[in-house]
């Protein structure tokens, strides 16, 4: 076949005998007028199939659809008439050990939006925006990430918490605005706010990776998102209930029936004292630091303060923007944990650690080592926090003067392996199993652990600094605090507990024999009451204490250099203040551990933190002068 | 222009066209009603729809008013700047339901993926009609490659749904105009291989699991498989006669999703029965069989198998719409020409009526 003519050459035929002729010819038939060009016959024909085909196909499957199986489904489309509606459960209350309320939840008001209920959804939400002052761009977004969770007849809660007087004037005008509606939902609240942010941690409206993890959770819903909140949220959260609402086929609700009875959630008994956790953030006095508070006997925690915190209510209204980006990139870290999730170096609190290891190695506490302020170690000068040096200390005498030469001649003789084991083996390195998310374990560390990290092999020197808490070694103040209870206890290593009604559990033996504890409980009552950490003894109790002081930077020295004052050091560079203690009094056993975030010296800053703590336990001095206890 | 163009005008496929566009219109004026308790409101889908219209009776003017042979000059132009358009979209186009595939113009926002679906067409018009013998493979292979490219972009934007379209346009196309018998054996033998293919490396899991379900709907009634089941049973309730003229429950009662746009016929299906569907199917295959009639009646090759490709454009939206919505195929996002609401797709279809008009008035125009 030749390639048809592809010249346009004017129709030579007249009108008459194309006109209406020409249009039921077009329509009727098919009929080809042209001498060169035919259209494929067979291609036609598959066209024709085609359109057979359809008709057949479609025609056959509405008629199964609609005829045979047609009361099938109208039977279905008069139960699709059937809607499921939850019912909220009420959230478990959270409360201290004497029943003070520290969250609870209050009802309120919130504005959600009905997608095809809305005429004009740019219009809506430009008055959202008017009504409630938040940007019509973050409304915009809000409700661009929720229109495809739901479906277009379920609401979308635009306004988690509205204060009265805006829903008031809401209520006033919301009938120009169809597909708007007030919803009345339960928030939680936690009336201390930031004294217990972190310990209660807060909820906040459930996202798609939750709801993804568990099917009973939809949009809208609020679930916990930290600190006990989130731990405890399965027994917190309770049952929501469900109500079958029977809706005509004008759309009108005829009646509600209750399917299931929503249950409510657990409540919470912590074994926190609402006001002794209030005396501790009030003695930390808005440093960044944090408080442990245990009964060494049980194991149950009194105060767990870290400071600086946020008011965890500004998540459970919504957290704004800016409100969120302000906590999250404060240099202070609000919302860090400090007693779980910050891990710090022990400082001189860490020789309570080495002292019992050097015991239980078979190092007599009698002893002595000649401290003249420096030991050298190759080219290496390693010093004695004090510069003249201490002259002849034995073990009790360098725990009370916080000597570092003798720690750093007997460590030397142990050797890192063995440091390594033991305070393993006392519980750092690992979490403590508090019962809150995100602890850290710390760090111990040993030969192997350089050579992955650094991959270079262990030196001498590295063993000095350890001796004494410096280097590596980072430890949290909860297990520190757990270390100071065994101490005390029998040597029971307990699991600190934040619930009341927990009972006490053991979660290890500390490898110190009888001797070797009391040794240590001592050395810290010596130096509560004439060493370093003097700051904190009273004539009416028993007290011991340890105080460390951590070098977050190395510093470079020169002979002959003096330290810098803390008051002269860039805040980042200034040490942490640390200070471990007990205290008895009338049969009732505390352990106290203090730490400042760079604050300085651990008897200077801690120290009197602690001391502010034990007035509120044992009430103000008085003079009267009690028996050691032990 | 010519009085005597005017005359050869198809009418029949013009009533044909205003009369599906009218039923159209009809059914998103239910489609768009709610019950409240107070009585039915109406969003303007249907009204905007109605202003579509005009802007397609536009085109299709617009589509008539000059010879179609001049786009067989403007074919290669026209691809290759469509496929310009198709690649911008990655550098600066806006994501819509996780998708790339939108140009934002400010006023609106184009879907240059439909344009490669013209642009294709015309393309495979002119290279088809210089050949005109059944296709060996020299001529096959050269249209796969120059239609490869754009198709091969689509997917990965991604939009399985279109360049499914475009190859099946082609397909069809090339059917019509006939091949070697060993190379559609050929084809035969690889397309299961393909489609293996595509199951592994070209899909996404939401089109997997679409498939999945559309194979066990019951499955999962509240998520994937709610669309196909809510509206089987929108149209299985309309029973012979249908509930009448917005009376649907089951979209009125918000239960059918997307009922505005790819499951418009479904609304339909419910409020006028089986006899309502005969009705529109069969008013669709006159639709079909109009344009039909004038690929028959062309009078050279790229004129047919113009309207060839158009014929095809429509056939394959309309049975897989209506096979989707009544349960036959996937769900595939494409919607039902002049019943689904849409305002781009309006005014296309619109013109493309127009280019076959066009075809049919200048059928006289050849004296040998």
């Amino acid at each position: 076949m030749k390639q048809p003519p592809d010249i346009t050459l004017p129709a030579r035929t007249d009108s008459t005998s194309h006109g209406r002729k020409g249009l039921f010819r077009s329509w009727l038939k098919i009929q080809v007028e042209s001498e060169r060009y035919q259209p494929p016959h067979k291609g036609l024909i598959i066209l024709q199939i085609f359109i057979g085909i359809l008709f057949f196909v479609l025609v056959t499957r509405l008629w199964y659809l609609q005829i045979q199986r047609g009361e099938d489904f109208a039977r279905l489309s008069q139960e699709n008439r059937l809607r499921q509606e939850r019912v909220f459960a009420p959230r478990g209350r959270i409360m201290d050990r004497a029943d003070k309320i520290m969250a609870d939840n209050r009802t309120a008001y919130g504005l959600s939006l009905v997608r095809e209920d809305c005429r004009d959804i740019p219009a809506t939400l430009t008055q959202i925006s008017v009504w409630s002052g938040i940007p019509v761009s973050q409304i915009w977004e809000k409700y661009q990430q929720d229109r495809f969770k739901v479906k277009s007849f379920e609401p979308i809660l635009m306004l988690p918490d509205i204060s009265f007087e805006l829903l008031a004037r809401i209520e006033s005008e919301i009938f120009a605005w169809p597909g708007l509606e007030i919803v009345v939902r339960t928030k939680r609240n936690y009336p201390e706010k930031d004294i217990f942010a972190h310990v209660l941690g807060y909820v906040a409206e459930v996202n798609e990776k939750e709801m993804e993890e568990d099917s009973a959770l939809a949009t809208g819903d609020f679930v916990g998102k930290a600190g006990l909140e989130l731990e405890l949220e399965r027994h917190l959260r309770g049952q929501k209930g469900l109500f079958d609402v029977e809706v005509d086929a004008h759309g009108r609700a005829l009646g509600k029936i209750l399917k299931k009875e929503p249950r409510s959630g657990h409540e919470i008994r912590l074994s926190l004292d609402l006001s002794l956790q209030r005396a501790a953030w009030e003695a930390l006095g808005g440093e960044a630091g944090c408080v442990v508070v245990m009964e060494p006997d049980s194991g149950k925690l009194r105060a767990l303060v870290t400071s600086p915190a946020y008011d965890n209510n500004l998540f459970a209204a919504g957290i704004s923007r800016r409100d969120w980006e302000a906590l999250r990139t404060s240099n202070r870290f609000p919302l860090q944990n400090r007693v779980i999730q910050s891990v710090y170096p022990p400082g001189s609190v860490w020789k309570l650690v080495m002292a019992a290891m050097f015991l239980e190695h078979g190092i007599s506490p009698r002893e002595t080592v000649f401290c003249p302020g420096q030991v050298k170690l190759g080219d290496q000068i390693f010093r004695c926090w004090k510069q003249g040096g201490h002259g002849n200390v034995n073990m009790e005498g360098a725990l009370v003067v916080s000597c570092d030469v003798y720690f750093y001649l007997m460590a030397e003789k142990i050797g890192i392996d063995k440091m390594e084991a033991y305070a393993k083996a006392c519980g750092f390195g690992r979490a403590t199993g508090i019962g809150l998310p995100h602890e850290r374990t710390g760090l111990v560390p040993s030969r192997a652990w350089k050579r992955r990290r650094f991959g270079q092999p262990w030196v001498r020197g590295e063993t000095y600094n350890i001796s004494i808490g410096q280097g590596y070694t980072l430890v949290t103040p909860v297990q520190m605090a757990v270390y100071v209870s065994a101490l005390l206890n029998g040597g029971d290593m307990l699991k600190p507990q934040l619930m009341e009604d927990d009972a006490r559990f053991v979660t290890g033996r500390l490898p110190a024999a009888d001797r070797t504890r009391n040794f240590i409980v001592n050395a810290m009552r010596l130096a509560a009451s004439g060493g370093t950490a003097r700051v904190v003894s009273r004539r009416d109790a028993d007290m011991g204490g340890k105080t460390g002081t951590a070098q977050v930077v190395k510093l470079k020295m020169a002979a002959g250099d003096r330290r810098l004052r803390t008051a002269e050091m860039e805040y980042a560079q200034r040490d942490h203040a640390w200070i471990a203690t007990w205290g008895a009094k009338n049969g009732k056993r505390y352990v106290v551990v203090v730490m400042v975030e760079h604050g300085g010296g651990g008897s200077r800053v801690a120290g009197p933190v602690a001391g502010k703590i034990y007035d509120h336990l044992f009430g103000p001095e008085t003079a009267l002068t009690v028996k050691a206890t032990r | 222009m010519d009085t005597r163009l005017f005359s050869h005008i198809n009418w029949g496929l013009l009533a044909l066209t205003l009369l599906l566009y009218l039923a159209g219109v009809a059914n998103l004026y239910s489609a768009s009603g709610t019950r409240l308790d107070s009585g039915m409101t109406f969003s303007g889908f249907y009204q905007r729809q109605l202003v579509w219209g005009v802007f397609g009776l536009c085109g299709m003017t617009a589509a008539m008013s000059f010879d179609y042979r001049r786009l067989r000059n403007l074919a290669w132009l026209f691809f290759l700047l469509s496929l310009m358009l198709l690649l911008l979209v990655p550098v600066v186009g806006k994501t819509i339901y996780g998708a790339k595939r939108w140009l934002s113009l400010g006023f609106m926002s184009i879907q240059p993926s439909e344009i490669v679906k013209l642009a294709v067409l015309l393309i495979a018009a002119r290279i088809l009609s210089r050949e005109a013998n059944p296709l060996g493979w020299k001529n096959f292979l050269s249209l796969v490659a120059v239609v490869i490219l754009p198709c091969a972009i689509v997917i990965l934007q991604p939009d399985l749904g279109t360049s499914l379209m475009i190859l099946l346009i082609l397909a069809g196309m090339i059917l019509f105009h006939g091949l070697r018998g060993y190379v559609f054996k050929t084809c035969l033998f690889l397309a299961p291989c393909a489609a293996a293919l595509m199951w592994f490396a070209g899909m996404h899991d939401y089109q997997r699991q679409r498939i999945l379900t559309f194979l066990n709907p019951g499955n999962d009634p509240r998520g994937t498989g709610y669309h196909t089941l809510q509206s089987r049973i929108a149209i299985g309730s309309g029973q012979l006669w249908g509930k009448g003229f917005t009376e649907g429950t089951q979209s009125q009662l918000r239960f059918l999703p997307e009922r505005h746009s790819d499951f418009a016929v479904a609304v339909f299906g419910e409020e006028w029965g089986f006899v309502g569907c005969l009705m529109l199917i069969t008013l669709f295959c006159l639709f079909l069989l109009a344009i039909f009639s004038t690929a028959s009646q062309a009078k050279d090759r790229f004129g047919s198998l113009l309207v060839v490709g158009v014929f095809f454009y429509f056939f394959w939206q309309i049975f897989i719409n209506i096979a989707m919505v009544i349960g036959l195929i996937p769900v595939v996002g494409i919607p039902l020409p002049f019943i689904s609401y849409g305002g781009s797709a309006t005014v296309l279809n619109f013109t493309l009526i127009g280019i076959v008009l066009n075809v049919a008035m200048r059928r006289f125009m050849f004296k040998g």
